[in-house]
């Protein structure tokens, strides 16, 4: 059905579960312990991995000598980067599946095991001797941005798909820079210039489930079958059979619940130590599960960021231009940092009208733990430049600093840098409802003169990435069974119900008869990725689509049978209703009475890509435009926080968070709520507690024990708060929420510490430490 | 020549005897071999999870004799003749456990890795204190790590079950 069609039939609709509190449907698989993780797949046969991992940050790999390691007890197979010299890589193809003649940080696979146990498969490791030739070592970006710096990929030109985005000769893997308008004009009209220098750190996903995949090759066909906790399966398809040279449709990725992702099980991770591995086991599946310690130093982290902003402003708070100068500590290799490099960066601007701006932003190589996408996908990074300096600015211009983000924030029929006219824009709704909520401009209630309170609010905006496509399939079978067939892994974000809930409301069924499969390549048909905040809207859309089909053919079946103009039938909880009529006779005895006692199913399917909606047109007459720039949804939020500063220990207390998110119509509240109180949690906990200890490349603080994530004691009172701005496009009026959610969060915080104690925090994380020493300089001043 | 088994050289093997759910199993293990081992692999009871090995982070928590324990870090030769309850054992003649319904009431479920530990660290808490309060819960609960960050719907889901006083005290 034609997705124009699609919409008003949709629009038309009285909504049962769309919009309601509805119970998770994977919930009772969680809770009763029947739900398979990637980390629970067993299989017959099944041998086991683990990975010998560089203790130097960088080295010429000399010789690696297994000899002892393949002759130890129940040891199948021994694998080094010699063995298996593949290279992959989304946005450059740079990162070997092992290291193939040097190691880039400490950390990176050199040689993996496959053994009859775990215990087996390490014991071997300790038999592997490797010689290395140390080499300098770049740890700051900011060193190895410069000229003459020495390189981390000597041959980064000659590498695949390094495009037009690297810089030859020098550790820049991704440069990205947008102009518009004219910013020195722009700082010459300007009043006040404000040039400030930020830094967002690079923190771990910590997802609760550890990495965990099993692959198993079949060595007459040539082809893998690949088990694995990610988001994105298609994707890692297409990654894996780029790199090793084989048709995508030789690799099968099956996808059991996800425990978590963020954002950290998008590439290939304990994937790529399975497939080399599983290479040579001769047909037995391997599995390779990574350790705690290796989830924290040798996956991925959030891309750390240097930021210099300069920003004109007029006296009354409007803005005349921004420059912003970003560099992006990619790590070792560029996985998907490069898309964070640009697409985080062009959010710098913030959802705020500026005439003339130009952006630099620069992903450089470094020997430390590979970066790449992390909830925000490096919008977090940029809102605690941008919402920092706008408190800033507020406070020196002296105007409120919820009134100048209500006097520069977009609204509906905005431009945006690119000239996209904004739509579905609640961002002053969210402003006035998480104001309001918090009591901004009440006074805070001082504890004592050591402890002091205060607050802050930052707002965030965020695109999904613009056109991504999805497919799906709905079955009915006879006893009215719905399956919906699609490949949206649950990661823990609702996707599931949120489908089932789009499917029952717009087939017309009962929501307890829809379930959604697993992921299986085989099968379900193409998606994306459940990545950006763009499930509920392209699979929302997706299975609106297929549900309508599927409803269409169920009423014409009916009509026949009835002898009723199938335009005068609906479909409700499963029941066929004539108009002025009633109830003329159930789903199911509707089917069996077209279809006798055989076995029958009705089909329904739908493909969605939005690359043809106008509400993505851009300003042709720009220069630099870059297709990546238009969403076609744009995110809003406002967070505000209440915090307490003991100024005798520089401990920041959060007593309060709310938080106010415009997602467009909230198809089921509950997951709406879930993806806000963990986000701000997730943001509170890598603002004030999360920070990797290095030396000399060296991850020092590599357990749970060390690296503090948040419990439930560190816990502030949190009221989420939903604004539905209804996206015209949108399912039932859907945009997300997953990804902006945790980015207003920091600044808000580093916000109301300047509320409450005068100081202001540039550096994330806010330590203890940092703010005691803030406090000194203060007073030291006399201020 | 590959060898069947990777075992230590010396092979010895310890006997235990142990009550998993109410069913009694006397079985032969290596002596390092932990309760999480032992439940997962041996049992095939998977609902525990593992999330570090090392415990810190508390997915793994078990019941042993009610008490919560990380049983990544108990050896199974240890919990000899204890009774031991894991997630698969709160549903009874086919009821959830009261603990299980509330969690899947409010919305105290995402990724849900961590749900069965934190079910059975809440269960550990109501059977010796059924009306706890909000802060007797979150002392109780601070010791399984949720990334997902569901802990004010959990909280909610335990406080439900037990009718305790909410709010800091």
């Amino acid at each position: 059905m034609p997705f124009q069609e699609a919409r008003r039939e949709m629009s038309e609709m009285k909504t049962q579960y769309v919009g309601a509190r509805i119970s998770r449907v994977d919930a009772q698989d969680k809770v009763t312990g029947n739900a398979v993780y990637g980390f629970d797949v067993d299989l017959p046969g099944m041998l086991y991995g683990a990975t010998l991992r560089s203790p130097v940050p960088h080295a010429r790999i000399v010789e690696i000598d297994v000899s002892k390691a393949i002759k130890a007890p129940g040891v199948r197979a021994v694998v080094t980067g010699k063995d298996f010299p593949f290279t992959y890589g989304g946005a450059v193809k740079d990162q070997p599946f092992l290291a193939i003649d040097r190691v880039r940080y400490v950390g990176e696979a050199v040689a993996a095991v496959a053994a009859e146990t775990e215990l087996a498969a390490y014991e071997a490791l300790q038999k592997i001797r490797v010689r290395y030739e140390e080499l300098p070592a770049l740890f700051d970006p900011r060193e190895a941005v410069k000229e003459g710096a020495l390189l981390i990929h000597p041959a980064l030109a000659q590498y695949r798909r390094a495009g037009h985005d690297i810089v030859p000769g020098t550790n820049i893997c991704t440069i990205r820079t947008y102009r518009l308008g004219d910013v020195e004009a722009g700082f010459a009209e300007a009043d006040e210039i404000f040039e400030d220098e930020f830094s967002a750190h690079a923190v771990s996903h910590t997802t609760l489930e550890l990495h965990a995949a099993v692959a198993q090759y079949f060595p007459m066909k040539g082809n893998y079958t690949l088990w694995s906790s990610t988001d994105r399966p298609y994707l890692m398809v297409r990654e894996l059979a780029d790199a090793l040279n084989l048709s995508p449709s030789h690799i099968r990725h099956i996808v059991p619940y996800v425990g978590g992702s963020f954002g950290g099980k998008n590439t290939l991770i304990a994937e790529a130590v399975a497939v080399a591995l599983a290479r040579f086991t001769e047909g037995k599946p391997v599995k390779v599960v990574f350790s705690r310690q290796e989830e924290l130093t040798a996956t991925q982290t959030r891309v750390a960021a240097f930021m210099k902003l300069k920003t004109g402003v007029k006296k009354d708070g409007t803005f005349t231009a921004r420059k912003a100068e970003i560099i992006w500590d990619s790590g070792a290799y560029v996985s998907n940092a490069s898309g964070v490099a640009i697409r985080g960066s062009y959010t710098v601007f913030g959802p705020y009208r500026i005439p003339n701006i130009e952006l630099i932003s620069r992903l450089v190589y470094t020997n430390k733990e590979i970066s790449g996408s992390y909830r925000g996908f490096g919008t977090t990074q940029v809102t605690w430049a941008c919402e920092s300096q706008m408190d800033i600015i507020a406070r020196k211009l002296g105007i409120d600093p919820l009134e100048i983000r209500m006097k520069n924030g977009y609204v509906e029929g905005d431009r945006y840098i690119n000239g996209q006219v904004l739509h579905s824009v609640g961002l002053k709704e969210t402003l006035e409802k998480a104001s309001r909520e918090i009591g901004w401009g009440e006074t805070s209630t001082q504890p004592s003169t050591i402890k002091r309170r205060g607050k802050g609010l930052a707002v965030t905006l965020k695109g999904t990435p613009t056109p991504t496509s999805s497919t799906c399939f709905i079955k009915v079978n006879q006893d009215t069974d719905v399956t919906v067939i699609c490949t949206v892994p649950e990661t823990g974000g609702g996707q599931r119900t949120i489908i089932s809930q789009v499917a029952a409301e717009a087939i017309g069924v009962p929501l307890a008869s829809v379930s959604v499969t697993n992921p299986d390549t085989l099968i379900t048909p193409y998606n994306d990725a459940v990545a950006g905040s763009r499930s509920t809207y392209h699979m929302g859309n997706c299975v609106l689509m297929a549900a309508q089909d599927v409803r269409r053919k169920i009423l014409e079946l009916a009509g026949e049978v009835l002898q009723i103009e199938p335009s005068r039938l609906t479909l409700s909880e499963g029941k066929i209703i004539e108009q002025g009529g009633g109830e003329r006779l159930t789903l199911k005895a509707l089917l069996s009475q077209r279809f006798g006692p055989t076995g029958m199913e009705i089909l329904g399917e739908a493909h969605f890509n939005p690359s043809h909606s106008a509400l993505l047109a851009a300003n042709p007459g720009l220069k630099g435009l870059d297709s990546r720039m238009s969403s076609i949804f744009w995110m809003f939020a406002t967070h505000a926080a209440e915090v307490e500063v003991d100024t005798e220990t520089g401990v920041v207390k959060v007593l309060r968070v709310v938080a106010a998110h415009d997602v467009g119509r909230a198809i089921n509240p509950v997951t709406c709520e879930q993806q806000i109180e963990g986000s701000v949690l997730m943001g509170l906990s890598n603002t004030l507690f999360e920070e990797f200890k290095m030396e000399k490349g060296r991850i020092l603080n590599d357990s749970l024990s060390d690296y503090k994530v948040l419990t439930t004691l560190d816990m502030p009172e949190m009221t989420p708060l939903i604004v539905e701005s209804t996206h015209a496009e949108g399912p039932f009026g859907a945009k997300g929420v997953g990804e902006p959610a945790a980015a207003a969060t920091a600044p808000a915080i580093a916000n109301a510490i300047f509320d409450a104690v005068g100081i202001r925090i540039k550096d994330l994380p806010i330590t203890p430490e940092k703010v005691l020493a803030a406090l000194k300089a203060k007073e030291g001043k006399g201020c | 020549m590959v060898e069947i088994n990777a075992r230590r050289k010396d092979n010895v093997k310890v006997t235990v005897n142990l009550t998993v759910n109410g069913e009694h199993h006397q079985a032969e293990v290596e002596p390092q071999t932990t309760l999480l081992e032992f439940l997962r692999e041996s049992l095939h009871l998977t609902g525990t999870k593992e999330g570090c090995g090392t415990g810190d982070c508390g997915t793994c928590t078990v019941l042993v004799e009610g008490h919560p324990v990380n049983s990544c870090l108990m050896l199974v030769a240890d919990a000899k003749g204890c009774e031991v309850t894991t997630i698969e054992g709160l549903v009874r003649d086919g009821r959830l456990h009261p603990l299980q319904q509330s969690f899947i009431m409010h919305g105290a479920v995402q990724c849900g890795f961590c749900s069965p530990a934190m079910i059975l660290s809440a269960k550990a808490l109501l059977d010796r204190n059924p009306g706890a309060g909000e802060d007797h819960i979150k002392q109780a609960l601070s010791g399984v790590l949720c990334r997902c960050g569901s802990y004010k719907k959990i909280i909610q889901s335990v406080l439900a079950v037990s009718g305790g006083e909410k709010g800091n005290v």
